[in-house]
């Protein structure tokens, strides 16, 4: 029988510090241009579900052309009944998250759709054991909060993210956040999976143990499968977010500001029907806009002012009154290296000390398609340093310790006081850098990580779900 | 010749400061308490003569002099807050104020990976040349710090660094080598050619100083004695500590904070009791001792409050040389090069130091890759945006296009689109496009722009006669250091 291994706790980042880039007129003007463009230009929402409850509750739709015109009151009638804190549950209550604006929790990237394989190191098509092989690895690390399947179990293709839920689930005592439920029928499926693991309709409202992530579709438009299954997932209390990923030059203005209020706009507007429809579900906000390449055409997360754009989005969303999930990670990188590396660590720093609540996604490579098992533990070693730099300094008669260096004077040295073994051992080093090879020689730090994972992956087994919960997943996969 | 691109500091438009005003006041007491009570010791007769004819308590035999908190206080009183470092062209001069970080290099290595055969070896004079001219290219490096020794000018390398930069950057340069009296009047008498006067070098110095002190609580001889010639003749120097945690320095932070601040104010105060008003500024730059092998590492995981320091040195009411750069990666391009130092830029610009080094370098600021310094140029100008404002108008907001386009539209054909791509689209190292139509490679991005600047930027060359000056300094240098 395999041993259970504990669940570290997690270390989310506590900034000591709080800076905003946008001032408050600056925060006020791209909110009205974000309700004006609600109430003139609209969105288009491909739903019959989700126009009828816009017309319901005071939207202006044209049922032809499906675009929901919101006006000022509406919108803001509506966003008052979102909560602004709320609690994330996993399965054990020592790993819930707490969503309350003074710590950020981030998750892994996803959904990739290929995987550096584990054993082979070739390059394939991602599968289920691989969304169950890096919930364990995430699981060991506490730098991940909470986990989004990190690939699609593209073997099931029928009911891929139900098994990437599964997997999930049976891997990590986390809380998992799906970015692939998507329309009624997969959503009833994944509530039900979700109350199974909570085991009660009480907690599954108090300490939800799976929320749901949706991805509007920009310019100003809405994924009709995707908002259906929010509606479905909000009504069983489980919490939703929408993400906008506006691409400056294509799908959303060639200026910043543009860009702000129109992915902004998108999320806002699916936040209204939520809430209309269920209101104080709690919900979430995520503006994730990208830059075109002009000569490709390509979404580019990490172009130089880009980035800028990610920390706007977190005051957004508090403007609103809504927490965030904030883009941090995520490179446009072909693999693991100086540029995954370069692209990671301003981004969750100044999305930290804007107030983020929660943040993606640690681990994968080529804009988020591509599993490199290694890559999720090289980036955990960048969000502790920067975890660390945003703690703060204590300073303390022990901390300055005056008396030592009175004792130890001019041209001597630290090493035999006791006070430096015991100020050494609170000191943090990486654990992938400056390491050394068996031979002495220096280690190469992506080794090392990977080196890393292969161990975590062989000695790591957290608390399992009880067998007659696994057997209620798995008689729900079957049904579906 | 090239025309002259203008330098593009970071100029932030938000700020944070790390240390509360308590903290920075408990930081700077603890400072004082240690140069009352414990003192730093200062190997040079000449130094503390001067200590003592200003009321410090110098110990003659152990060469620790010890200062009470308000001679300390009085004698920074003259220290300049702000000045400028000059450049061989006034567009290049850098004013020192609020609200603006200039950057230069990383220096002073001792090997290179030479560009031609790939393989390492000992640094020399043609290499501080190659890049002082990539250095003046990039709009990123304000000032030049001579990134390898010229080793092969044996005692007056560091001269000969001063001749080849002065000679392939029209940008102020910063010596981090010049160290003892003789050494640094021949810097003088060069630095005087350049500005053509001993008034102009005060006036517009084309070069500064920077001397390490050595932890805990000691100067350099040659080190403090040289400075004392620069501020005589109104160049500025800095003083640099880098005290390591757990051998050097306490293993806690402010612990070795302090003791870095008590090395470099008592430096600081010397220069102002010698030269009132002489230009100084601060640095500390802590770093780690790996427990198991001792070796000194510039970044542990916990390399919180790195810009503490600049806090400490505006504190005081001087400028301050930040500490960004100098990975101990082996390698340029690789991931531990950029996890390490990826935060720096922009976390020193939200501290807002006046200088700060230093781009370039690999091996804890030992080894030469030229292209290095193009990755780290990335880096610093990703920071750079971050930094900016977010500009909202009427004409960013894009209501206008917006309507245009409506749902589920795309902006390609927008005139707004086209008017506006240019200047929201600055193409980084790793969106460079390769003839194969895929990006490049960032390192061999990094290699390409290296190989075009070297073919094509060159500078506005000395004049003949300066030419002739330096060199003329330089074999009387040669003549009297080398001699034997």
């Amino acid at each position: 029988m395999t041993e259970i291994t504990p669940t570290p706790p997690l270390q989310p980042i506590v900034p000591a510090h709080h800076l905003r880039v946008l001032d408050g007129a600056q925060l006020a003007r791209l909110q009205e241009g974000t309700l004006t463009l609600l109430e003139e230009v609209g969105v288009h929402v491909p739903s019959e579900m989700a126009c009828k409850i816009y017309a319901e509750h005071g939207a202006r739709v044209d049922f032809r052309t499906q675009i929901v015109r919101l006006s000022r009151e509406v919108v803001r009638k509506y966003m008052a009944h979102a909560p602004r804190t709320y609690t994330l549950g996993a399965r054990l209550a020592s790993h819930d998250l707490q969503l309350d604006g003074t710590r950020l929790y981030c998750t892994t990237d996803g959904c990739g759709v290929e995987t550096i394989d584990f054993t082979t190191r070739q390059r394939r098509t991602s599968r289920k054991q691989d969304v169950a092989d890096t919930a364990r690895l995430c699981d060991a690390l506490s730098s991940i909060g909470f986990y989004w399947p990190m690939v699609s179990a593209q073997d099931f293709p029928e009911n891929a993210p139900l098994h990437e839920l599964e997997a999930s689930f049976n891997n990590t005592v986390k809380h998992i956040q799906s970015e692939t439920v998507m329309g009624e029928r997969l959503a009833r499926s994944a509530v039900e999976m979700a109350k199974v693991v909570a085991g009660d309709e009480t907690t599954l409202r108090t300490r939800p143990p799976l929320s749901l992530l949706v991805c509007a579709i920009a310019p100003l438009a809405q994924d009709r499968d995707g908002l259906e299954s929010a509606l479905i997932f909000a009504e069983a209390g489980l919490p939703v977010g929408f993400m906008s990923m506006a691409n400056t030059g294509s799908t959303a203005p060639a200026t910043l500001a543009g860009t702000l209020i129109t992915g902004d706009a998108e999320i806002i507007s699916a936040l209204v029907l939520i809430q209309m429809n269920t209101p104080g579900a709690p919900v979430f906000h995520s503006l994730m806009p990208g830059i075109m390449h002009p000569h490709t055409g390509d979404y580019l997360a990490t172009a130089w002012e880009g980035t800028l754009l990610y920390a706007a989005g977190v005051e957004l969303a508090h403007r609103w009154g809504v927490p965030t999930l904030a883009g941090v990670f995520g490179t446009d990188a072909p693999v693991p290296g100086w540029q995954s590396a370069g692209d990671a660590a301003s981004s969750l720093l100044l999305c930290a000390l804007c107030g983020a609540e929660t943040g993606a996604g640690l681990g994968l490579v080529e804009a988020c398609t591509l599993l490199y098992p290694e890559a999720v533990l090289l980036d955990s070693d960048i969000y502790h340093r920067v975890r660390i730099e945003a703690g703060g300094l204590e300073i303390t008669p022990e901390t300055l310790a005056l008396d030592v260096i009175r004792s130890v004077g001019p041209r001597g040295n630290f090493l035999k006081h006791r006070h430096t073994r015991d100020g050494m051992r609170q000191r943090k080093f990486s654990t992938l850098s400056n390491q050394r090879n068996v031979d002495g020689s220096p280690a190469d730090p992506v080794e090392v990580a990977r080196q890393q994972s292969e161990h975590i992956l062989k000695t790591h087994f957290p608390q399992p779900l009880d067998t007659q919960q696994q057997l209620e997943l798995r008689r729900i996969l079957e049904a579906a | 010749m090239n025309n002259l691109p203008p330098l593009e500091p970071l100029r932030p438009a938000y700020r944070l400061s790390c240390m509360t005003e308590a903290q920075l006041a408990q930081m700077q007491a603890a400072t004082l308490e240690v140069l009352e009570k414990t003192g730093v010791k200062f190997p040079s007769q000449k130094c503390l003569h001067i200590f003592a004819e200003h009321g410090a308590q110098v110990d003659w035999e152990t060469q620790i002099v010890r200062m009470r908190p308000d001679f300390v206080l009085k004698a920074l009183q003259s220290a300049p807050r702000y000045y400028t470092l000059g450049a061989q062209v006034p567009e290049y001069d850098l004013p020192l104020q609020d609200g603006v970080s200039y950057f230069t290099t990383d220096g002073c290595g001792v090997e290179t990976v030479d560009l031609e055969s790939g393989l390492r070896r000992a640094s020399c004079k043609a290499d501080t040349a190659m890049m002082a001219r990539v250095a003046d290219y990039l709009p990123s490096i304000a000032f030049y710090w001579p990134m390898v020794s010229a080793q092969d000018y044996k005692r007056t390398a560091p001269l000969h660094e001063m001749d080849a930069s002065w000679n392939n950057t029209v940008k102020h340069v910063q010596s981090e080598t010049i160290m003892g009296e003789i050494p640094c009047r021949y810097a003088v008498e060069m630095g005087t050619v350049i500005a053509g006067s001993q008034e102009e070098l005060r006036r517009r110095p084309p070069f500064s100083l920077t001397v390490c002190t050595i932890a805990p609580l000691v100067q350099d001889t040659h080190g403090i004695e040289g400075s004392l010639v620069l501020a005589e003749a109104g160049v500025p120097v800095g003083f640099l500590a880098m005290p390591t945690l757990g051998t050097t320095a306490p293993a806690t932070l402010p612990g070795a904070l302090v003791l870095g601040d008590a090395e470099a104010i008592s430096a600081c105060v010397l220069m102002q009791l010698h030269a009132p008003g002489a230009p100084v500024f601060h640095s500390i730059m802590q770093a780690w001792a790996d427990p198991r092998s001792g070796a000194y590492l510039s970044y542990s995981l916990d390399s919180r409050c790195r810009y503490a320091p600049v806090e400490m040195a505006h504190h005081w009411g001087i400028p301050s040389l930040g500490a960004c750069y100098g990975t101990d990666a082996l390698r340029a391009g690789s991931w531990q090069g950029a996890a390490e130092v990826a935060l720096d830029p922009f976390l020193g610009g939200l501290a807002c130091p006046e200088i700060v080094t230093g781009m370039g370098l690999a091996e804890t600021y030992t080894l030469l890759y030229p292209e290095q310094l193009l990755l780290d140029d990335d880096l610093y100008q990703r920071a750079r945006y971050y930094l900016m404002d977010i500009e909202v108008n009427e004409d960013t907001l894009a209501l206008e296009a917006i309507h245009n386009v409506g749902p589920g539209g795309h902006f390609l054909a927008q005139k707004h689109t086209r008017n506006h791509m240019r200047d929201y689209f600055v193409r980084c190292i790793t969106q460079q496009i390769g003839p194969d139509g895929k990006y490049l490679d960032a390192h061999e991005a990094a290699r390409q722009k290296l190989d075009w600047i070297l073919k094509n930027h060159h500078p506005e060359p000395l004049a003949p006669e300066k030419q002739a000056e330096l060199t003329r300094i330089l074999a009387s240098a040669d003549r009297e250091l080398n001699a034997g």
